[in-house]
């Protein structure tokens, strides 16, 4: 319990911190490093997703289709709900923790472990500046950008394969779309991933330069942590945004039917 | 003789005072009676800070009771090897060696960069392969290269070298011994201090 206060007030502290810094990013070396985590979370793991994230969006339209007997107006709505609003910040948040959030806090562990954050406070570097910075905004950046690529190769991909699938063509599809999204649907979804892209960032570097002990050990654990947590975050924050945006602030408060 | 560029006092309970004073410009050796005195000589140098027991004078300045821009300005003008060497694992030589002048931007990169083609070229070492190494894949010489390399860029008036051959082969130390006059080639007025444990140290 002593311990989950300890963290909450860290990461606030964090949170608060890492915005005062944010000039820091106008240092040459804190900049090339911002750089170089948007090229590492945004365009190297952008590859690995081209396949998965096309197929999901044609088996969105031939899964409700077939379900739900639906016809192409109801499965690009779905498409478009369950894509771009839902699926695409996710599937983005989870890429980001799995391979950049593991990365982000055993890197940084390992430099507290094994005295480089000293070293850097030594050379009068503030580890904060230098470490925390870039990483929290070129991973709240690349998780939008890879959020914008993986809606745009779902819906993209849906439309594509469909037409092998179900009696619709890829015309239809198309139109059916763009008469149904609206720039809302794109804010919504880049706003959160920007959240998610932050929460993951943080969680990660907050654990990654408080490992639980100053000892080998210790960089598993901080990344165990890191990654369970980070999770946790992003589908609270999610949770919390569905609720708020299309529960209260479209359609006012959400009322169970009677 | 030219004023002290560094003056320290350690007086310990039960301890024989530990009393060092290095004249500007000079090159000297000290041999420390135990490694708490050698780590505290080292700490308060490295950070112009002291300790209980401790006093400290650099360029005829008392450490204690600076301010923050007074510990600052001191700090510009020192560069400590230290054993750990503090190298950043995921930087490469290079990185590694212009890392503290970029941040601060305190010293052109064509310089720092000129400053490390030469040093490394003198020390035997190929510039161009050697810079664009990681930490984890150089032996134990090649990382205390790179770290002096670093202190040569900060073109410090005032050099600190803490156990320059421990950890070292007989082939490796005698190369480092070369680090001694690529220092005074660039510093001719700068002062060299090499700290080292005295023999009996080691019982």
């Amino acid at each position: 319990m002593i311990r989950a206060l300890r963290e909450v007030e860290g990461g606030l502290r964090l949170l608060m911190s890492v915005w005062l810094r944010v000039p820091a990013l106008r240092r040459p070396p804190v900049r090339e490093s911002f750089l170089r985590q948007v090229y590492f979370t945004g365009v190297t793991a952008s590859t690995g997703v081209v396949l998965r994230a096309s197929g999901l969006g044609a088996l969105i339209i031939a899964f409700t289709m077939q379900v739900l007997d639906a016809d192409t107006s109801l499965a690009v709505k779905i498409l478009l709900w369950v894509v771009l609003r839902e699926v695409g910040p996710l599937a983005a948040a989870m890429v980001v923790i799995l391979r950049t959030g593991t990365a982000v806090s055993a890197e940084l562990a390992m430099m507290r472990i094994t005295g480089q954050t000293d070293a850097l406070r030594r050379m009068g570097i503030d580890p904060y500046d230098y470490l925390v910075v870039p990483r929290v905004m070129g991973v709240m950046i690349a998780t939008a950008a890879l959020t914008c690529y993986i809606q745009f190769l779902a819906v993209l991909g849906g439309m594509l394969l469909s037409p092998f699938v179900i009696q619709a063509s890829f015309t239809e599809l198309y139109t059916q779309f763009f008469s149904l999204v609206a720039p809302v649907d794109f804010a919504y979804s880049i706003l959160k991933s920007l959240m998610f892209g932050f929460v993951v960032a943080l969680t990660c570097c907050y654990h990654g330069l408080n490992p639980p002990a100053f000892t080998q050990n210790g960089v598993p654990q901080a990344v165990t942590r890191a990654v369970t947590q980070s999770a946790v975050a992003v589908l609270t924050i999610n949770a919390l945004f569905a609720y708020l945006v299309f529960g209260v602030l479209f359609f006012g408060l959400v009322k169970a039917v009677a | 003789m030219s004023a002290a560029a560094l003056r320290y006092d350690l007086r310990r309970e039960g301890r024989t005072p530990v009393v060092v004073e290095v004249p500007g410009g000079t090159t000297q050796r000290v041999r420390l009676p135990d490694n708490e005195a050698r780590t505290r000589l080292v700490g308060a140098v490295l950070s112009t800070r002291c300790g209980e027991g401790e006093a400290l004078e650099l360029f005829g300045e008392t450490v204690s009771g600076l301010k923050r821009a007074g510990r600052a300005r001191l700090h510009d003008r020192i560069g400590v090897l230290t054993q750990a060497m503090g190298l950043i694992s995921n930087l490469n030589a290079w990185e590694n060696i212009s890392l503290q002048a970029a941040y601060h931007g305190t010293h052109p990169a064509a310089r720092i960069a000129r400053t490390a083609r030469d040093a490394l070229a003198s020390l035997g070492a190929d510039p161009q392969a050697f810079l664009a190494r990681l930490p984890d894949e150089m032996d134990a010489f090649e990382r205390k290269l790179v770290a002096f390399v670093r202190l040569l860029a900060k073109e410090p008036a005032l050099a600190v070298i803490d156990g320059l051959g421990e950890g070292l082969s007989r082939e490796q130390s005698a190369r480092a011994a070369r680090f001694e006059a690529e220092y005074r080639a660039r510093q001719p007025e700068g002062t060299l201090l090499f700290v080292d444990l005295a023999e009996e140290g080691f019982q």
